[in-house]
């Protein structure tokens, strides 16, 4: 047993000191990507297209910002997406229908938050491995939403959320307001996750459950707020999703979109195995994913190259991952991603 | 003649800290070498490094007059040596049958064929056990057996043996012995990790003694006598330093805790006993006699029966804890016995890991992480405790066990409890932080704390309780004052 444990501090301080790097390396990949796409990629460098990225990164990095929240807390929710969807198409479903535009965004949040306990209470109470829990709950939801209370897969945003337009859909001093929502939730997640002690207790427990635990920190409770966090980050990302382009679709479910969540929080260098990263790794994960994605597009791959391309990344990630960042075999519980 | 195994000046660091300095050592055929040495003295890393475990970071391993260097223990097992842990490396769920032939099942793997294999097997060896049952349903001395047996299946020449006679009982014990003599008459060499120092002067042929990762000397087992062992072990001035007897008893201040009739599972009967303030109360007892387990329902680490589960009363009051965190805010701490599991946070620095312990502490009434509050908690503590790091921002992970230990002790005393149980406190911590972590345990109970020492080191427990109670078998079955008991008295009520 003491095996695994008195070989770790050697190769702990290796990984360390690359570690440390870890999100400045990928800054540097990001930089050098996007210095050759500008040489190489015509119609890359200009103020159009990188409105168009920094807009497209902003929904994608609101999403990384609550899945690392889980992550930290040693946990992954694959419903953001399906949670990002459905309770933002209901809330716009019912002001389109003449409800109180209050009372459509408590129905949007209530459901959100709804799923966000489902979630949190499974993985922490039922201790339904995350993984699983998420993925049913997400597909659960993304199916009531597409054959239950939704009409149409495709939900317009009605003038009578233009109130709101704000977060998502307009300018200020030329940036897209889309990208201001999602500095604010950056702000708002760093500050909460590096000087609330709730944020702590979610390293802690990402850390090591057993030892927050004995230490006297509410594990479970702290578990089930991390999940509605996420949820809460995940239908405002909706929210603003739907106001910059105007429309819901909820069969973006059906996307890779949870994919490109996950690898932004891998490839920024929140360890899967939890306890490690922070705000910083999720932007720079966010920049290099979106400049990738969006220069794969200007080069006109398909779909399916394109997800090829990620796949790999991906792979490459989580493999680069589990070596810098190993499982602590004396901690980990079956079922831990 | 050659030794069948041989290391030369053997060397082994683990982040910059010397597990093992120097060392030589050397195995004769056919012969029984007791290794001994306290918690820490390198006799684990040493077996290791033959086993193929670690790797050594200089020095040479010789089998049979030829350099080795084995990267994995499969490659350790195909030179002959094999390694028989406290904690059985055997698949609890599978038959005997199973785990002997685990790892070498032909293509297609017929139950029956191994069934008789290994009946036959069995029988040569003059074992007695059923090669259809499932490891579970065995006893210690059985599952021990069956180590052995896979070793010697294995064509084992060197069996290396960490402390096999810690959960067996006097009969067992015995058995194991003739064992032993078994192996050495077949010509395999055995290797014999042992805290039980008249075992070793009992059965071993030589025996080496361990200090801080140095050898002190090895000598055939004739010119041993217990004295000579333990002056080696631990050096002059240490020995009294450390396990002297406590000879000041405090008197018992006021009933803190009060447990009756407590049951968990099969591992916790009936226990009843009381702990009071001011004063050390040592609890001795084997490996599986449930002194652990009582003692983490106590502080809501385990939970007790839900029907039938006995009372706990704290200060008088009846509690019922599922969880720590309450026992936490009333007072009641656990320091556990394996920081690495659930002690420490390897991610975080000194000080960060013991305002972790405040911050739990203070539920409702603190809701901002106050960076000044941190580094000043971090530096007190360092310093009260004499944590040793390069900074108080330096991983936990970086320091010594003895370091680390600190620092899961500063987190539970930032707590400010009223009773702390300390599990094996001195477990895999080196010699000079041994004594300081006792010198701490000895402040709490001067300052009128309640404090438990559970340890299943006898000269532990001597050395620091003014009061011991005995576990066997999942209940309490023994009260001793300290100052006049024996080690014998204790010894005997721990397994009879």
């Amino acid at each position: 047993m003491n095996t695994t444990a008195s070989l770790l501090p050697k190769e702990k301080t290796a990984a360390k000191i690359i570690k440390l790097d870890q999100q400045t390396i990928v800054f540097l990949i990001f930089i050098i990507i996007f210095i050759a796409f500008s040489i190489f990629l015509p119609g890359f460098l200009n103020t159009g297209n990188l409105v168009n990225i920094l807009r497209s990164i902003s929904v994608l990095g609101m999403l990384g910002l609550g899945m690392a929240v889980v992550v930290i807390g040693r946990g992954i929710d694959l419903s953001m997406v399906a949670i990002l969807a459905v309770p933002t198409a209901l809330t716009m479903t019912l002001a389109s229908t003449g409800v109180d535009l209050g009372l459509a965004l408590i129905a949007g949040v209530a459901l959100a938050i709804a799923f966000g306990l489902l979630n949190g209470l499974l993985t922490a109470y039922a201790e339904v491995p995350a993984l699983l829990t998420t993925l049913a709950t997400g597909l659960g939801l993304a199916g009531i939403g597409q054959s239950g209370i939704l009409q149409f897969d495709v939900v317009p945003w009605p003038d009578q959320l233009n109130p709101i337009e704000w977060i998502g859909g307009t300018t200020l001093f030329g940036i897209p307001s889309s990208v201001i929502s999602f500095a604010v939730v950056a702000i708002a997640v760093s500050v909460f996750l590096k000087r609330t002690k709730l944020g702590l207790f979610i390293y802690a427990i990402g850390d090591n459950p057993n030892a927050a635990r004995t230490t006297g920190m509410p594990v479970r409770p702290v578990m089930v707020l991390q999940y509605l966090i996420a949820a809460l980050i995940a239908v405002f990302a909706g929210l603003v999703m739907a106001s910059s382009s105007a429309v819901m679709d909820t069969r973006i479910y059906n996307l890779s979109l949870i994919y490109n969540v996950v690898l932004v929080v891998v490839l920024g260098g929140v360890g899967l195995s939890g306890g490690r990263g922070g705000v910083w790794n999720v932007i720079v994960g966010t920049l290099l994913v979106g400049t990738i994605l969006n220069g794969m597009t200007i080069l006109n791959f398909s779909y399916d190259a394109q997800n090829l391309v990620k796949g790999v990344i991906l792979l490459m990630a989580i493999a680069i991952d589990s070596v810098l960042n190993p499982r602590n075999e004396e901690t980990a519980q079956q079922g831990d991603i | 003649m050659t030794p069948i195994l041989e290391l030369r000046q053997a060397t082994k660091t683990y982040a910059g800290v010397p597990a093992i300095e120097g060392v030589d050592f050397d195995l004769m055929p056919g012969e029984v070498h007791a290794l001994v040495g306290e918690n820490g003295a390198g006799k684990s890393t040493l077996t290791k490094v033959m086993a193929g475990v670690v790797t050594l970071n200089s020095g040479q391993m010789l089998i049979d007059g030829q350099p080795v260097d084995f990267r994995t223990p499969l490659e350790a097992l195909a030179a002959g040596i094999a390694m028989v842990f406290q904690e059985t490396s055997l698949v609890p769920t599978m038959t005997v049958a199973q785990n002997l032939f685990l790892g070498q099942e032909k293509f297609i793997n017929r139950l029956r064929a191994i069934y008789i294999a290994a009946q036959q097997f069995l029988q040569s060896l003059n074992f007695n056990v059923d090669p259809t049952l499932t490891v579970a349903a065995l006893g210690a001395a059985q599952k021990q057996m069956v180590e052995i047996a896979r070793a010697v299946l294995h064509k084992a020449r060197i069996i290396v043996f960490d402390e096999p006679t810690a959960t067996l009982t006097p009969e067992e014990k015995q058995h194991f012995f003739h064992l032993i003599k078994d192996l050495k008459e077949r010509g395999v060499s055995v290797i014999f990790i042992s805290h039980a120092l008249e075992e070793a002067l009992e059965i071993s042929d030589r025996i080496t003694v361990l200090r801080d990762g140095k050898k002190v000397v090895t000598d055939i087992t004739a010119n041993f006598d217990r004295n000579r062992i333990v002056k080696s072990m631990v050096g002059h001035q240490l020995s009294q330093e450390l396990y002297g007897r406590n000879t000041q008893a405090r008197p018992p201040g006021k009933r803190v805790l009060s447990v009756q009739n407590l049951r968990m599972g099969t591992m916790v009967r009936n226990n009843s006993f009381s702990i009071f303030a001011g004063q050390i109360t040592g609890v001795f007892g084997l490996v599986g006699s449930g002194r652990t387990e009582t003692f983490k329902v106590v502080a809501g680490v385990l939970k007790r029966d839900y029907l039938h589960g006995g009372r706990i009363l704290f200060n008088d009051k009846p509690v019922r804890y599922r969880i720590p965190a309450p026992a936490i805010a009333q007072g009641i701490v656990y320091v556990t016995e394996d920081r690495k599991v659930d002690g420490f946070f390897e991610t975080m620095g000194v000080s960060r890991n013991i305002y972790a312990g405040l911050l739990a502490k203070l539920r409702g009434k603190r809701s901002w992480v106050r960076k000044r509050e941190e580094k000043a908690v971090g530096e007190e503590w360092t310093k009260s405790l004499n944590v040793k790091a390069v900074s108080a921002d330096a991983n936990v992970i970086e320091l010594s066990g003895g370091n680390q230990q600190k620092v899961v002790i500063a987190k539970s005393l930032i707590q400010d409890p009223e009773l702390v149980i300390f599990d094996e406190p001195t477990r895999g911590v080196d010699v000079g932080a041994v004594a300081e972590i006792h010198q701490i345990i000895r402040q709490l109970a001067d300052e009128g704390k309640a404090v438990v020492v559970i340890s299943s080191y006898l000269p532990e427990v001597l050395s620091l309780a003014d009061r011991i109670l005995v576990s066997r078998q999942g209940k309490i079955v023994e009260e001793f004052a300290n100052k006049d008991v024996t080690e014998r008295d204790i010894m005997y009520a721990s397994i009879h």
